[in-house]
Formats: structure tokens, C-alpha cells, sequence
């Protein structure tokens, strides 16, 4: 009768020779440890990062992020261009939002040549921020659901953002990557009959946030995946420095629109949403609570627009000029992005290009503190987690 | 891994090899070319800006079901690649690896700018441009990006010259 | 909190570690320091547990070849009020520039330190990983984004790596070409 301890510890010592030997020893595994690499093409996010992942059974001891597999050297381009060149590549950034992207740069620049747009183009500015939160927020919980497996939501979710995208494009004259603001206002106004077609998508897109939050929140299945899993609570989140929804999904409201307002955000009446606990069920309703919001900011500002010019009277060199001279000095102005905080911070000593421009992007604390969050979790919830935190890897890699 | 991935296969070894070469001669080919031009399977790969266009063209205004063509994450089960985005020197060893792992007849789809020759970030230390030099490209749609309809476009320019017996992912002329 | 009260505690506690010390005109109006190299950690200690700037936005550093620095510029933030701190530290720009790390204040600051180690080639002590976040492995010492990087090396696929970039561009398309290239044909 051979003893069944002894086959199982055989079998045990043959699956430990199986393993590599120099992996075994460079990541330092047990005999009861693999390595699971989530390689460069992943399906959890649109661009590529790497996972390493340290599995026992199901349960994830421990993971490391490799990030890079996007870089392309923005900074150093842009301190080659002149700052109207430098636009269109700042739209690149994080393709998902990249009229926030578009908006931070240019109020930097703005500070530094110390002129204030009037009062139409600060509200057109507005009105397409939030434009473009309504999509990115449409897309990125689409993306999260495909990686339950919930691909109805996606498909949903993807068919109303086309409206919205169509309205961006009635103004603007592309789907994604717009280069819309310009030092000083905007590009061109309204079209005739855009307010009547705006009014109609964003009251069809409100109902459908109802759909969807009733849609996520009554299967039972869905609850069981994605209620507390993944918590964060108020210390990790202060710890790891988050903004955006992340952060308010645990109950601390804190929104740039509210704390560093710029535009004309103090004349419009809008809430923060927050939610009670941090995990990936409540993510998801804050982001779905805050299209409605937005779609409730953008009527606000489609009533208070009055007639007017786009730009200043005054402006020096021009309006579209190449050559245009900035002094120097140094400039840094927060704008909420879809994903949280979203600054430049831009050095110029007095010449036509920038001396140093460092992106400060949201993405970047959400990627680093995503390894902590991955102990002791089984690996089917790994996607799941990492689509809810919403991170953008061009964002971090620049 | 062969050093350079496209030198296919100079000399015929086994019978499947030689009962493929015979039939790409004879008039069957022409029913196997529109078995496979009509189900065309692309792998994901979204390294850039133009990823999310292809992603868009594949759900509800741009449907590219009807023509046959699905997403499909693995490169195992993919027909064709489609090279959406600036390419960076960190991730080329895995480009290279993701196109040797998928089975052939394999088809190279270049889309937008980034890939053809560099695109806006043309003047980097990190990207490499030129990428026809190492895979076979078929079709280049240009466009920074280009909208999902050029995206079907291409697809369909590839279909058609899969009917007629140009493109470089089967491979005529073997010896 | 104001920014007023927040200048006044910064230079009453450090007289001698703080210089320059004013308040940006135009909104949102930040407080800009320049701060001793050597005495960071305690100035950040005393802004955290004293003043409540428990948010650090950002690490970045700027090159000054002609005065012959680095400037390594920290960005402070908090949740709790809505007042930014800017402070400037000075490395002197010789062989092995390199300051102190500030993990233990703030527990964020980990990328942020190795990507300005990976890109200007400040050394930070008493940090548990400096290795290449963004870039790839056989980069890690060229320092990309000083002012006298040898910049854009032209690369096609088929010669990334190669250094002698003129000698190839020029046998592959020489200035008196007869006929187009011809067609790369993928059978060699």
C-alpha cells in the first residue's frame, strides 16, 4: 500500500524542480508559490502595463507594477515647440479626457501672460469640461463592466456616448483629441440650434442613469462580486494621496471645482457627490451620479450665457501668432479632470518655447496605489479592482 | 524564435506543407480566400489614441460584426493585427513576440500616423518610426486619428485583396 | 487657514533655512519658498503634523546649466483647506547630486523621487528602490531630460540601437539615389 503522504510530497517536490530555477530564486517563491505575469497587452485597460503577480492557490500574496510601455517623452517635446505648437500634443496626453488636458495647459500659459478670457468663452469652456466628463466617465465604466463580464452594460453605455460625442463634434470638429481652447477664449462659438439638440441628448442621457443604476444595483450576482471588495478606507486614501472619484467614494469631499475655482464655477450651483464606503460598488455609483450632475451644470450654463466676444480686446502679439513671447516667470493652476487633480507646471524664461513643463497627472497616485490593494484577494477580483480605480496608463507615462 | 520573423518557411517538409502549396495553385483557393476574408478576427491591442477609435468601431454606430470581424484579446485567436499607436522601444521586444504567436495566415493592419512614420511625437528619444521595416503591412490608413469608418475601410481594402491574391499574409510563391 | 499665517509660521520657525518667502498675486495664490538643502525632511515634518498639508501633488525638478544647479521643486497640497505650498531646493549640479528622501512624511512620494532620479539623475537618500520607472532598463543613465542630452536620435525599427546613426541613414538613402527603393518584398 504505497502511503498517500508520500505521493503527495513527491508530487510536491516534482512540481518545485518543474519550476525554473532561476525564477524560483529571483522572485523567491515557495514551494507552494507561482508567478503570474499579466503581460504588456492586457485586456483589463486600453494601453499596456505589467502586472507580476505572486499567487499561492487563488489568493494573491503580492504584485508589482512595471509601467513605461507608452512613453513617449512629452516633456522633452514640448520644450522644442512654441507654445501654440505645443497645444495639439498636450491633447495626447490622456486621450480619454484631453479637453481637460487642453484646459490646464492653457490657463497656465494664461496666468503667465496675465489675461482673463470674457465671459462667453469662460462659459463655452465650462460647458465642454463637462462634456467631456459625461463621455469619459461612459467609457470607463463600460470598460470596468466588460472586465466582469458584464458586457451588456458596455455596449449600452458605448451606444450613448456616440450622441455625446456627436455634440463635441458639432462644435469642435472631432471625436477625440480637439486642441478646442486658445489663449484668451476659444475657437469658435455655438452653432445655430446647438442649445435645442444639446437639451434633448442630456435629458435622454439622464434617464438612462436611472436605467443604469437600477441595472447595477438589483443583481444579485453583480452584489456579490463587487460589495466590499476592494475598500479603501479614508486613511489608505489620504495615504496614497488620491483625488477624483476614488477619493469621494469614501465620504471626503473634495472636488478642485469647489476648493481652486476657476472659470465660472462660483456662479453655478452644483453638489459634490460623495458615497458612504469606498469600495467598488460605491466607485461606480459616484461616477454614474456625477453625468447626472454634469448634465445638470451644463443647463445652468446654457441659461446664464449671454451674448459677447470670444476674446479680449487687448491682446498681445495677436491672437494665433507662432512667434508669440511669453515673461518669464513660473505658473501652476489645478483643473478637475474625470480622473481627479490635472496641473502643469511650466517654467519660461522669456523666449517662444517653454523651458520646462511637468505634467502633473491623477493617474499617476491611482497606479501606485493600486499594488497595496491587491493582497489576499483572489485573482478573478484583480480586473475588477483595477477597472473600478479608472487610471489612464498614457496618463503615467507620458 | 527565428532572427528575423519574415522569412517564412523556404522548404516544404511535410505533407500538409505540400497539399497546401498544390491547392494555393488550383481553383479552390479561391473558395478558402472568401472563407477567410469574411471572418476576419482582429486582436485588441490598444497602445494608443487610436485604440479607442477601434474600439468604438467595433460596438453599436460602426458595427463591424456585419462584415464578419470580431475583437479577440489572445493573439492565439486572432487572424489579424492591428498596430494602433506609437511605438515604443520598451514594448517592441512584445510586439514582435505577440505577432510570432499567432497562428498563419496572419495579416498587419498599420493605423494612424503613429505607426507609419512617427506621427506628432516624430521628434522623441523613446519612439521608433518606420515600423514596415520589420512586419509586413498590408493596408496604412492615415489619420491622427482616423475616424471608425476609414478603420472599416481599411478592412474591407484587405478583403479586397485577399479575392485577389495580393496580399503578403498567405504566402504564394514558396518554392 | 490663510496663506498670510501660513508665511508668517514658516519663517518664524526657520529663519535660517527659509529665504525668499513670498505670495503669488494671482489666484491660486501659492506660497513659494527656496528651502536648505539639508534641512527638507524637517521642514515638510513641521508643514504635515503642525499645519495640515497632508497631500503631496508632486516632485519635480528643473536644470539651470549656466548656473550650474538643479532645482528640485516640491508641490504641497491639503484636504482640509485650500492653501498650495511651493518649496525649491537647491542641488548643486557636479557629479553626484543627490538629497535627502521624503517618504517618511509623505508615503506617495515613492514614484515621484525615482522618476526625477530616472530623467535628471538626482540621487535621493534613504529611498528602498531607485530603478527605472518609465523608461526602459538600458536607458538608466543617460538622464533624458537635461538640457545637454544629446537629443532625438532619428530611429527607425530595423536600427534602434545603433550608434552611429549618420553612417546608416546615409548608405540606406545616399543623396544621389538612381531609382525609388525598391519594394520590400517580404521573401528575401
Amino acid at each position: 500500500m504505497v502511503n498517500k503522504h508520500d505521493v503527495k510530497k513527491r508530487m510536491r517536490q516534482l512540481a518545485a524542480e518543474y519550476i525554473h530555477e532561476p525564477q524560483q530564486e529571483a522572485y523567491k517563491l515557495d514551494d507552494t508559490e507561482m508567478m503570474l505575469h499579466i503581460g504588456p497587452q492586457n485586456p483589463i485597460q486600453p494601453g499596456p502595463f505589467l502586472i507580476d503577480l505572486k499567487i499561492s492557490g487563488e489568493t494573491v500574496r503580492d504584485s508589482k507594477l512595471y509601467m513605461g510601455y507608452g512613453h513617449k517623452g512629452i516633456e522633452k517635446i514640448l520644450e522644442s515647440m512654441t507654445y501654440i505648437q505645443g497645444l495639439p500634443v498636450t491633447d495626447r496626453i490622456c486621450y480619454l479626457a484631453s479637453l481637460s488636458n487642453n484646459e490646464a495647459y492653457v490657463s497656465s500659459v494664461e496666468r503667465l501672460l496675465d489675461i482673463e478670457p470674457p465671459e462667453r468663452s469662460q462659459y463655452i469652456r465650462v460647458i465642454m469640461q463637462e462634456l467631456s466628463r459625461i463621455q469619459s466617465h461612459l467609457l470607463g465604466t463600460g470598460e470596468y463592466a466588460t472586465d466582469l463580464g458584464f458586457v451588456t452594460m458596455f455596449l449600452f453605455m458605448i451606444r450613448e456616448r456616440e450622441y455625446v460625442l456627436g455634440l463635441i463634434e458639432d462644435i469642435t470638429g472631432a471625436r477625440i483629441t480637439h486642441c478646442f481652447p486658445r489663449f484668451g477664449g476659444v475657437r469658435e462659438d455655438l452653432p445655430d440650434g446647438w442649445r435645442e439638440k444639446a437639451i434633448d441628448v442630456l435629458s435622454m442621457i439622464n434617464e438612462k442613469c436611472e436605467m443604469y443604476k437600477e441595472l447595477f444595483s438589483s443583481d444579485r450576482t453583480y452584489r456579490m462580486r463587487t460589495v466590499d471588495i476592494g475598500t479603501l478606507t479614508k486613511e489608505d486614501v489620504i495615504k496614497a494621496g488620491l483625488t477624483g472619484p476614488a477619493l469621494r467614494a469614501t465620504g471626503i469631499d473634495y472636488d478642485v471645482r469647489k476648493v481652486y475655482p476657476t472659470l465660472t464655477y462660483p456662479d453655478i450651483d452644483f453638489k459634490v457627490q460623495t458615497a458612504k464606503k469606498g469600495d467598488i460598488f460605491n466607485r461606480v455609483m459616484v461616477r454614474i451620479n456625477e453625468i447626472q450632475e454634469s448634465c445638470w451644470i451644463i443647463e445652468q450654463a446654457l441659461d446664464q450665457m449671454k451674448p459677447g466676444p470670444l476674446f479680449p480686446d487687448e491682446l498681445p502679439y495677436g491672437r494665433r501668432t507662432p512667434s508669440m513671447r511669453v515673461p518669464p516667470g513660473e505658473a501652476y493652476v489645478p483643473v478637475e479632470d474625470p480622473r481627479g487633480e490635472m496641473a502643469m507646471y511650466i517654467v519660461s524664461d522669456g523666449t517662444d518655447k517653454p523651458y520646462r513643463v511637468k505634467i502633473r497627472g491623477p493617474a499617476f497616485a491611482l497606479m501606485q496605489g493600486l499594488p497595496p490593494m491587491l493582497e489576499n484577494v483572489y485573482i478573478a477580483d484583480v480586473p475588477a479592482i483595477a477597472a473600478s480605480m479608472d487610471s489612464c496608463n498614457s496618463e503615467v507615462d507620458r | 524564435m527565428p532572427k528575423d520573423i519574415r522569412t517564412p518557411m523556404q522548404v516544404i517538409t511535410t505533407t500538409t506543407g505540400a497539399i497546401h502549396e498544390f491547392l494555393k495553385k488550383s481553383p479552390a483557393q479561391d473558395v478558402i480566400n472568401w472563407g477567410r476574408k469574411n471572418s476576419l478576427w482582429f486582436m485588441t491591442q490598444p497602445m494608443g489614441c487610436c485604440g479607442v477609435e477601434m474600439i468604438a468601431a467595433g460596438c453599436a454606430h460602426y458595427d463591424t460584426d456585419r462584415f464578419g470581424i470580431i475583437p479577440r484579446c489572445s493573439p492565439r485567436h486572432a487572424d489579424v493585427m492591428v498596430i494602433s499607436g506609437y511605438i515604443v522601444r520598451k514594448y517592441f521586444p512584445a510586439l514582435k513576440r505577440l505577432y510570432a504567436q499567432m497562428p498563419s495566415p496572419k495579416w498587419v493592419i498599420c493605423m494612424g500616423n503613429c505607426s507609419i512614420s512617427g506621427g506628432p511625437f516624430y521628434r522623441s528619444y523613446n519612439t521608433l518610426q518606420n515600423i514596415d521595416e520589420i512586419f509586413p503591412v498590408d493596408v496604412y490608413i492615415t489619420g491622427c486619428p482616423p475616424r471608425p469608418e476609414a478603420l472599416i475601410q481599411g478592412f474591407v481594402e484587405l478583403q479586397k485583396k485577399i479575392k485577389a491574391k495580393t496580399d503578403k499574409g498567405t504566402m504564394y510563391g514558396v518554392k | 487657514m490663510d496663506e498670510l499665517t501660513v508665511l508668517d509660521s514658516l519663517k518664524s520657525q526657520f529663519p535660517d533655512a527659509v529665504a525668499d518667502a513670498l505670495i503669488d498675486s494671482q489666484p491660486p495664490h501659492i506660497v513659494c519658498a527656496n528651502v536648505d538643502k539639508g534641512k527638507i525632511v524637517d521642514v515638510c515634518s513641521y508643514l504635515k503634523d503642525n499645519l495640515q498639508f497632508n497631500r503631496l501633488s508632486g516632485i519635480t525638478s528643473v536644470d539651470f546649466p549656466e548656473d550650474g544647479k538643479f532645482e528640485v521643486v516640491y508641490l504641497i497640497a491639503s484636504y482640509d483647506h485650500s492653501v498650495i505650498v511651493k518649496l525649491k531646493a537647491e542641488v548643486p549640479r557636479d557629479d553626484n547630486p543627490s538629497i535627502d528622501t521624503v517618504i517618511p512624511v509623505w508615503w506617495n512620494a515613492n514614484w515621484y523621487e525615482r522618476e526625477v532620479y530616472e530623467f535628471m539623475g538626482i540621487y535621493f537618500d534613504g529611498h528602498p528602490e531607485m530603478t527605472v520607472l518609465v523608461l526602459s532598463d538600458d536607458m538608466m543613465g543617460e538622464w533624458p531630460l537635461r538640457k545637454d542630452y544629446q537629443e532625438f536620435p532619428q530611429t527607425t525599427a530595423k536600427y534602434p540601437y545603433s550608434d552611429d546613426q549618420e553612417s546608416i541613414v546615409e548608405e540606406k538613402y545616399p543623396l544621389e539615389w538612381k531609382s525609388w527603393p525598391t519594394e520590400r518584398h517580404y521573401l528575401e
